[in-house]
């Protein structure tokens, strides 16, 4: 009796075991998409499977962070994975887990069809760890084309331009910008955005990267000056409907709205590609590319050119693998990327992409900007400790347009950043 | 007279109260639950569940649309095999083995068993995080990550302490005389615990079946580490989690899923339940 049920336990556990052995020609792929995400990514290995008769294993997970460090410390990382963003990616080069693409690129991906500002952003001490599959962009200004005209107002491509502008309006007794910074207990990263933008601009990527990465305090006069141009803007009863209590008091998504009374109580809105749900949401009728569109964010200091904000899908290899190096270049091809930006409306990096897969004319826009971008980064914000870019940072942003001392905000910020970095 | 009778009833009432509070609170999230599952996403999006109970017979505000999503999803049925041979073998290699050694650390002499059982009793305490990296690094030489037979082990190790200790304390409440007259009859051990303690204890290892069942078919994290997320492996958890997009759209599929995910659980328990009650009521009557 006591043997038999032992026997019978050890031939299921063998029968288990056999169970999951893994296969040969086969790459494994960790990322966090779900739902249409996950339909559309796929479309993608389905495309190249067809291609290259080699199956994708993919694992799904909203808890990728935590999931493929662990996996990482304990030796079986997936042999490509979807990375958290440019911090993660550096630790795991730190951790020597990823690999270097520039074996295993092709020689035109890198040369012809990816731009520069994407090698630059996988690029950590002289290789390349990271594929910038899609972006999302941030840096855009929604206006309405119609009451431009109407007004006789220009899209300003220049800072000195965008103030001529925003006088223009004050002397025609239009409110130039609408900004709402409240989101729950997320409030402030509005603002948070409008300081990395400007910031990007006034002081350039490379002081960018040592702000984000606290190698330059908070008190420095190059932070002290993108809060300052911010300030001009949201402290200013004349530039921004309502003044400071308004936009302390308004919910992010409400704030548009402004743009979409008639007449219209602010002229420009400053937010991500996302906002045209919100505006859809307050107002079914408004055909987005028609009456409300947008223009880039102006340069601010020729030198720094003209960098986009944003965020995107990174992708790093952790196998050296032919068949994990084969699906790292079908990732970066026009090919993949197509199915990706047609089906959920991202912007892919590949500058050979056919325009015509994106979704709509906005789309287009935004691809066609973001090809004309000289730089590329990352919402700063999303790249500090919790503590400082989801906490202190927000909370630092409140305080400034609330009126409080700049000296004094910066000082609490950096305080903070000094225990957490 | 009738003061006396309310003084008597009331401690009774103001009992009653509490439990009808009690259930109440604890019911209403599932109820929302329940409510928003059948609503279409652009109610749930711009009105809580509450709102439909202000008309709650009006029907056209119902729609099934998300069990049709949920279920007509691909792999749905290889999801819910996977969780079946997870959950089975999750459930019964723990609580066999937790019955042998909870029997013979509670009925048999021998050297160091006070030793033994505490032992067993401290690992409760270690958090089952902890050990994520270094188990997995064993079975990735093992090459037992990635099958259903590691994640059985694995279910069996975190199980364990637990259910020795409850069956122990079970056992332990057992008259050692029972135990002395079989064995002056000539029962051998495995005899003794085959036909002695093992349909005396029941009601105890059908609360620990719903109990491993339970954690086991609703675990996510460590299948998602031993057993990784693809789909010829994956449980319906894992199944149910990636409906959800990356910045969490579409989660009004998430409270169908949920009840999809709750309905074999429900059955466990409702079936097990019998046996709990009877076993219970057996020994009751037998004293």
């Amino acid at each position: 009796m006591k043997r038999s049920v032992f026997v019978v336990f050890s031939v299921l556990l063998v029968l288990a075991l056999s169970l999951g052995a893994s296969a040969q020609g086969v790459v494994t792929m960790m990322g966090v998409w779900g739902g249409q995400e996950l339909e559309a990514f796929e479309e993608v290995m389905d495309a190249f499977t067809a291609k290259t008769g080699i199956k994708v294993q993919f694992e799904g997970t909203r808890d990728l962070p935590t999931l493929l460090q662990t996996r990482i410390a304990a030796g079986n990382p997936p042999d490509v994975a979807a990375l958290p963003g440019p911090g993660a990616m550096k630790e795991y080069v730190e951790q020597g887990a990823l690999v270097d693409l520039n074996g295993v690129f092709d020689a035109k991906i890198l040369n012809e069809d990816i731009n520069d500002a994407w090698i630059e952003l996988g690029t950590y001490k002289d290789g390349l760890y990271a594929l910038m599959f899609a972006a999302d962009i941030k840096s855009l200004v929604w206006y309405r084309p119609a009451e431009f005209a109407a007004r006789g107002y220009e899209i300003p491509t220049t800072w000195a331009e965008m103030e001529a502008l925003m006088d223009k309006m004050v002397a025609n007794g239009d409110t130039p910008w609408a900004i709402g910074l409240e989101s729950g207990a997320a409030s402030g990263w509005v603002a948070t955005d409008w300081i990395e933008d400007i910031m990007l601009r006034t002081a350039g990527p490379d002081v960018y990267d040592q702000w984000v990465d606290h190698e330059i305090p908070w008190t420095d006069p190059r932070v002290q000056e993108a809060f300052e141009i911010f300030g001009k803007i949201a402290r200013n009863s004349d530039y921004v409907y309502g003044g400071p209590v308004t936009v302390l008091s308004t919910n992010f998504g409400d704030s548009v709205a402004e743009l979409l009374t008639d007449p219209p109580r602010a002229m420009m809105h400053r937010q991500a590609s996302f906002v045209t749900s919100f505006i859809l949401d307050a107002n079914p009728d408004v055909v987005i590319g028609e009456d409300v569109a947008f223009f880039g964010f102006p340069m601010i200091k020729p030198e720094h050119g003209n960098p986009m904000l944003g965020a995107g899908d990174m992708i790093g290899q952790f196998n050296d693998t032919p068949e994990a190096a084969a699906f790292m270049n079908f990732l970066a091809s026009a090919e993949a990327q197509e199915i990706w930006a047609n089906r959920l409306g991202k912007l892919g990096t590949n500058n050979k992409i056919n325009p015509a897969v994106y979704p709509d004319d906005l789309t287009r826009d935004m691809a066609r900007l973001l090809n004309e971008a000289d730089v590329f980064r990352f919402d700063g914000s999303d790249s500090m400790p919790a503590a400082v870019g989801a906490g202190a940072f927000w909370e630092g942003t409140l305080m400034y347009v609330g009126g409080d001392d700049l000296t004094d905000v910066l000082e609490f910020i950096e305080n903070v950043a000094v225990d957490s970095y | 007279m009738n003061r006396q009778k309310l003084k008597k009833k009331l401690p009774q009432i103001v009992v009653n109260v509490v439990v009808i509070l009690a259930i109440v609170l604890w019911f209403l999230p599932t109820l929302g639950l329940l409510i928003t599952s059948f609503r279409p996403a652009s109610d749930v999006a711009y009105s809580g569940w509450w709102t439909a109970l202000s008309s709650p017979l009006k029907f056209t505000q119902y729609t099934i649309e998300n069990y049709q999503s949920v279920l007509s999803s691909g792999g749905m049925l290889t999801a819910f095999r996977n969780s079946f041979i997870i959950s089975i073998g999750g459930t019964v290699i723990p609580v066999f083995l937790a019955a042998l050694s909870a029997f013979g650390l509670s009925k048999l002499n021998f050297k160091g068993r006070g030793f033994f059982y505490a032992l067993i009793v401290m690992m409760l305490v270690v958090p089952s995080q902890m050990t994520f990296i270094p188990v997995l690094r064993l079975y990735n030489k093992l090459s037992l990550s990635g099958t259903f037979g590691g994640l059985w082990l694995v279910h069996t190790g975190y199980g364990l302490p637990f259910s020795i200790f409850m069956l122990h304390t079970f056992f332990q409440s057992l008259p050692d005389e029972l135990f002395e007259a079989a064995h002056i009859d000539g029962a051998s051990i495995w005899t003794t615990f085959l036909r002695l303690a093992i349909p005396l204890s029941v009601p105890a290892l059908a609360s620990l079946v719903i109990f491993q069942f339970l954690a086991v078919w609703n675990d996510l994290l460590v299948a998602l580490i031993y057993l990784g997320g693809h789909q010829s492996v994956a449980p319906l958890t894992m199944r149910l989690s990636s409906l959800v997009g990356s910045h969490g759209q579409d989660w009004h599929l998430l409270t169908a899923a949920a009840f999809v995910s709750m309905a074999v659980p429900l059955i466990v328990f409702l079936s097990l339940q019998k046996y709990f009650v009877r076993g219970l009521m057996g020994g009751a009557v037998k004293g």
